[in-house]
């Protein structure tokens, strides 16, 4: 005797819709389950292939999980994309924002002393903010990626949260730049193709792959955790 | 066999039309219309039940739960008179559509 309810409950833990409406949910599906068995035992099918036949209904619990949930409860799937996404998003984003600015004004020193040439070397203000703020990126990659993880937010999704720091900077640089070089000749005068691409790997590439160091070594470092 | 994305948009069609006949369970629809389309359309889980919910949704169905003479609790779905005027134009629609396609290809007896 299969207790078709008890596995799907299983098989759906965790379905994002009101408590009320899963219990009706998983009645429902076990129900159908049921059925199917016992219209399969009735055709003379034996116990462990109707059982493998039933269950072969469904091809994909993950996927009959998500489309339950878009089908059933659409806020489910907003908060969903909230705490996988905009969350760890935005909050990357903000600290990455207030690092740069704690470092600007609390930072370093521009001037650094260095012993091993017996005297002082001159770093460009930029240069000290700017690197302070790389070494710290991979930290706050790992808090993104381990909240979007920590959600259940997909690979994807989980990309997405770590680098969408540098999301504004590429939306400047792809678009805000080329149109202002179209349209201000103050712009376009003033920019060389070497600055484009100088503040496209500062602003963009370099953070974007400090960011996924730390973000990567976290979802590795999850991934390990898991499989043992 | 018809492929995915032609069954998905006969879907809608198929369940009203069925359920124009009368009320039905879940596992019942589906094994009829796998019978009446000799297996053409069959269902999975995943595709039956998403969208009875998107459709109860829709009010075009509503779903109900009733106990059977064998003590077993089933959901069975009606439609609703709004499932019944969509049915209409729905039904106008792949036919028309099979019509464009029966001309486009010259398949006299499609």
């Amino acid at each position: 005797m299969h207790d078709w309810r008890l596995l799907v409950q299983q098989r759906l833990a965790g379905l994002l819709i009101e408590d009320g409406e899963a219990a009706q949910v998983v009645e429902e599906l076990a129900g159908h389950l049921e059925e199917n068995y016992q219209s399969l035992l009735r055709d003379g099918v034996a116990e462990e292939i109707a059982a493998r036949r039933a269950l072969e209904r469904v091809n994909d619990w993950q996927d009959l999980k998500r489309k339950l949930e878009s089908s059933r409860n659409k806020e489910a799937i907003v908060n969903k994309r909230v705490t996988q996404f905009w969350f760890p998003a935005f909050l990357t984003l903000a600290l990455s924002m207030v690092l740069l600015a704690v470092i600007q004004i609390f930072g370093p020193d521009p001037w650094v002393d260095n012993p091993l040439q017996g005297g002082r070397l001159r770093m460009t203000p930029v240069a000290v903010v700017y690197v302070s703020w790389l070494i710290f990126l991979p930290l706050i990659g790992a808090l993104g990626a381990y909240l979007s993880h920590r959600a259940g937010g997909r690979k994807l999704t989980v990309f997405s949260s770590i680098v969408f720091p540098v999301f504004p900077y590429m939306v400047f640089f792809a678009v805000g730049l080329p149109i202002a070089i179209m349209f201000d000749d103050r712009v376009s005068h003033n920019i060389t193709i070497p600055a484009f691409f100088a503040g496209l790997a500062g602003w963009v590439i370099f953070p974007a792959a400090a960011l996924l160091a730390g973000g990567l070594a976290c979802s590795a470092f999850r991934f390990s955790v898991a499989k043992r | 066999m018809i492929a995915t994305g032609v069954k998905k948009g006969t879907a809608e069609l198929a369940i009203l039309s069925v359920l124009e006949a009368g009320p039905l369970h879940g596992y019942e629809l589906s094994r009829r219309i796998e019978a009446q389309t000799k297996g053409s359309l069959s269902f999975s889980l995943a595709a039956l039940y998403p969208m009875l919910y998107r459709m109860e949704q829709r009010r075009w169905i509503r779903g109900t739960w009733e106990t059977s003479s064998n003590g077993r609790r089933r959901r069975c779905y009606r439609l609703t008179p709004q499932g019944k005027k969509k049915l209409q134009p729905l039904r106008a629609e792949w036919l028309e559509l099979f019509s464009a396609l029966r001309r486009l290809t010259k398949v006299s007896n499609a």
